[in-house]
C-alpha cells in the first residue's frame, strides 16, 4: 500500500519536474522573441552606416591593404590629399573618382583621370551603379564595397 | 560602478533553482523507497552557487546577456542531479584530507569555473591581451598539445591527460578556447585579403595562398598531434570551429566545400592508417556484431534509450548498475546524454538540447552585436566549439555518428571540461558586456 502511493508520488514529481523544464523553456523562448523583437525596432530606427571599403590591394600602402575606410554619402578618390579617400599611387590621378550614395544605392564615376576607373575589372565611361561586393580600381589600388 | 538589476536573469533563473533540489528529492526517494527529501546539501550549494553568480553579475554592474547564465544554469543543474543519481563512488578526489564523492568533486568544479567565469566576464574590460599575442596564444597551444604527447598517460587508449599531483587535467580542453582566440585574431586582421580569390578553378574560387599559410601551418600541426594522440572527438570538434569561424570571416562557401572535401580525404587516410579508428565505424555500423566485446556500450546505451521511452523510468529508477558494474561503462562522462534520456526520457532529452539550442542561439546573437571584428568571431568560435561539441556527443550517443569520447559540456563529470566551458561563458558574457557598453555611449552622443 505504501509502496504505491510511493509510485504514485514519485510519477506526480517527475511529471512537475519535466513540466518544470518545459515551463522554463517556455520563458526562454518569451525572452527570445522580446529581443527579436525589440531589435527589429532599433535596427528600422538607425539605418547608420551605409557601407565601407575593403582595401584588398594597395603598392605603396595608403591606404594599407586589408584596411576598411568608412563612406560618407559623398567620397571623393585621387592624389589629391584633400580627397576624402586619399590614395598615394603614381598611378592615380589628382582627382580620380567620385563614389557616391544617391537613393538606395552606390554610383561611381570616373573624373576624367589618365588610367582609368574599374568596376569588377571593366573600365567605366559613366557613372556605374555598385552593389556590394563589387571591385573597384584606381590605378594599382583594389578595393571592395562592403556593407 | 553601478548596479544594474538583471531581471530577466533572475526570472529565469527562479524556477530552475527550484528545480534542481526537487530532481534530487525525487531521486533520493525513488533510491530509498521512502518518504525522505534526503540529504539536500550539494542541491542546495549547487542554488548558493549560481545566486551568488547571478548577484555578483549585479553587483558589478554587468550588462552582459541574461540569458547564457540560466542556459548554462539549467544544463549543469541537469547533470549534477543525473550524477548525484549514479554510484558516488565513480571519480572523485581525496585531496586536502576530504573525501569527495562524484556529484560532491563536481559541485567543486562547478564553483572553481563559477568563479573564473565572473572573473573574465567582470575583469576584462579590454580584449588587447587576447587579440594582439595571437602567435603567443598559438605557442601556448602548441606547448599544451606537447606537453600532453611527452608528458601525458592514457586512458582508455587516448592519451589527454596530465597528472598534476592532486589533480589530473586535460589540457586538450583548454587548447579548445586557445585555438579560437588565435583564430579569431588572424581571421579578424587577415579576413578582407582571404576574401579575396582572384584565382578561380572553374566555379571553384581558389584562397588566396600566402595569406592563409600561417594559419594553415599552425592548424595543420594541431590536428596531426590531435590525431596521434587518438582524440579523434577533439579533432573533429576543432575542425568544425576552424571552418565555422573561416566561413563567417569570409563569407565563401568554396572555402567550407574545399574544407569538407579536406576532411572526408582525411578521415578517409585516418580510417585505412588506425585500427582503432576502423573498429569505432564497424561497431558503428553495426554494434550487434559483437555485444560483449567492443558493440557493448552502444548496444547497453541504445537498450537504455529504449527503457527511457518518452516519459523516462523516472529519476532514480533508471537501471545503473547491472550485476556490480555500470550497465553502461563511462555513463558519467561520454554517455551522461544516454542517462538523462533514460530516466528523463525523451522530454527531458529534448528539453535538455532545448537550453543548449538557447546557448548557441544567444552566443551568435552576442558575435551579431560585437562591436569589433574580433570579438564577433570569438563569440562565434566559441558557440560552435559548444555547439558542436554538444552536437557530437550526442549524435555519438544515439548512434547517429561513429561514437568519439568528447564530454557534454557542462553536464558531463569532469574538472577540465567544467573549467573550459565556464571560461568559455565568460568571454561570451564579456564580450557582450563591451557591446552594450558600446552601444549606450553611442546613444548618448
Amino acid at each position: 500500500m505504501t509502496g504505491d502511493i510511493l509510485r504514485i508520488m514519485l510519477l506526480v514529481l517527475q511529471l512537475a519536474f519535466v513540466a518544470g523544464l518545459y515551463l522554463v523553456l517556455l520563458r526562454f523562448a518569451g525572452s527570445l522573441l522580446r529581443d527579436l523583437r525589440s531589435a527589429e525596432q532599433t535596427q528600422l530606427a538607425s539605418r547608420s552606416g551605409i557601407g565601407r571599403l575593403s582595401v584588398l590591394e594597395s603598392p605603396e600602402d595608403e591606404p594599407p591593404a586589408g584596411s576598411t575606410i568608412a563612406l560618407g554619402p559623398i567620397n571623393s578618390i585621387g592624389r589629391n590629399v584633400n580627397n576624402t579617400i586619399f590614395v598615394e599611387d603614381d598611378f592615380v590621378s589628382t582627382n580620380h573618382a567620385m563614389l557616391t550614395f544617391r537613393g538606395r544605392s552606390w554610383y561611381v564615376e570616373d573624373q576624367g583621370s589618365t588610367n582609368g576607373t574599374y568596376v569588377n575589372g571593366h573600365r567605366i565611361d559613366r557613372p556605374v551603379a555598385l552593389s556590394f561586393g563589387d571591385e573597384l580600381t584606381v590605378g594599382r589600388v583594389r578595393m571592395r564595397l562592403d556593407r | 560602478m553601478r548596479i544594474t538589476w538583471r531581471g530577466v536573469e533572475f526570472r529565469l533563473l527562479l524556477p530552475i533553482l527550484l528545480l534542481v533540489p526537487l530532481g534530487f528529492v525525487i531521486t533520493n526517494i525513488a533510491l530509498t523507497n521512502a518518504f525522505e527529501p534526503g540529504p539536500l546539501h550539494l542541491a542546495l550549494g549547487y542554488v548558493a552557487l549560481i545566486v551568488g553568480a547571478h548577484l555578483s553579475l549585479v553587483a558589478f554592474g554587468h550588462r552582459g546577456d541574461q540569458l547564457i547564465l540560466p542556459a548554462v544554469g539549467a544544463m549543469g543543474g541537469i547533470g549534477l542531479i543525473m550524477l548525484n543519481r549514479l554510484p558516488q563512488d565513480l571519480a572523485g578526489t581525496a585531496a586536502l584530507g576530504f573525501e569527495l564523492g562524484m556529484a560532491a568533486t563536481q559541485l567543486l568544479w562547478f564553483g572553481v569555473g563559477t568563479v573564473v567565469m565572473l572573473v573574465i566576464a567582470i575583469g576584462l574590460r579590454d580584449d588587447g591581451i587576447l587579440r594582439h599575442y595571437k602567435y603567443t596564444w598559438a605557442a601556448v597551444g602548441i606547448g599544451l598539445l606537447a606537453a600532453t604527447l611527452i608528458l601525458g598517460y592514457e586512458v582508455n587508449g587516448a592519451r589527454l591527460w596530465i597528472d598534476l599531483g592532486p589533480v589530473s587535467v586535460q589540457p586538450g580542453e583548454l587548447l579548445k578556447i586557445v585555438l579560437v582566440i588565435f583564430l579569431a585574431s588572424y581571421l579578424a586582421e587577415t579576413r578582407t585579403l582571404l576574401t579575396d580569390a582572384r584565382m578561380r578553378i572553374g566555379f571553384l574560387a581558389i584562397p588566396p595562398l600566402p595569406y592563409f599559410l600561417p594559419m594553415l601551418v599552425l592548424f595543420g600541426a594541431v590536428m596531426l598531434i590531435a590525431v596521434a594522440l587518438n582524440d579523434l572527438g577533439t579533432a573533429l570538434l576543432f575542425f568544425g570551429t576552424f571552418l565555422t569561424m573561416l566561413f563567417v570571416a569570409t563569407g565563401r562557401r568554396s572555402y567550407v566545400l574545399i574544407g569538407l572535401v579536406l576532411f572526408v580525404a582525411g578521415a578517409f587516410v585516418a580510417y585505412q592508417l588506425f585500427g582503432h579508428v576502423q573498429l569505432r565505424v564497424e561497431v558503428w555500423l553495426d554494434p550487434f556484431a559483437d555485444p560483449l566485446g567492443a558493440g557493448f556500450q552502444p548496444v547497453r546505451a541504445i537498450y537504455a534509450f529504449g527503457r527511457g521511452g518518452i516519459f523516462g523510468e523516472g529519476l532514480g529508477q533508471g537501471l545503473v548498475t547491472l550485476g556490480g558494474g555500470l550497465t553502461i561503462p563511462y555513463v558519467h562522462t561520454d554517455f551522461i546524454f544516454t542517462a538523462v534520456a533514460e530516466e528523463l526520457g525523451l522530454l527531458g532529452a529534448f528539453a535538455l538540447l532545448g537550453f543548449s539550442a538557447v546557448l548557441v542561439f544567444r552566443g551568435l546573437r552576442i558575435a551579431a552585436l560585437a562591436r569589433d571584428d574580433f570579438g564577433g568571431l570569438l563569440a562565434v568560435g566559441l558557440t560552435a566549439s559548444l555547439g558542436l561539441q554538444t552536437l557530437i556527443i550526442i549524435a555519438g550517443n544515439t548512434k547517429l555518428i561513429p561514437l568519439t569520447g568528447i564530454t557534454l559540456p557542462f553536464v558531463s563529470y569532469g574538472g577540465s571540461s567544467v573549467l573550459a566551458s565556464f571560461m568559455m561563458i565568460g568571454l561570451l558574457l564579456s564580450i557582450s558586456h563591451r557591446s552594450a557598453i558600446g552601444a549606450d555611449t553611442e546613444a548618448a552622443k
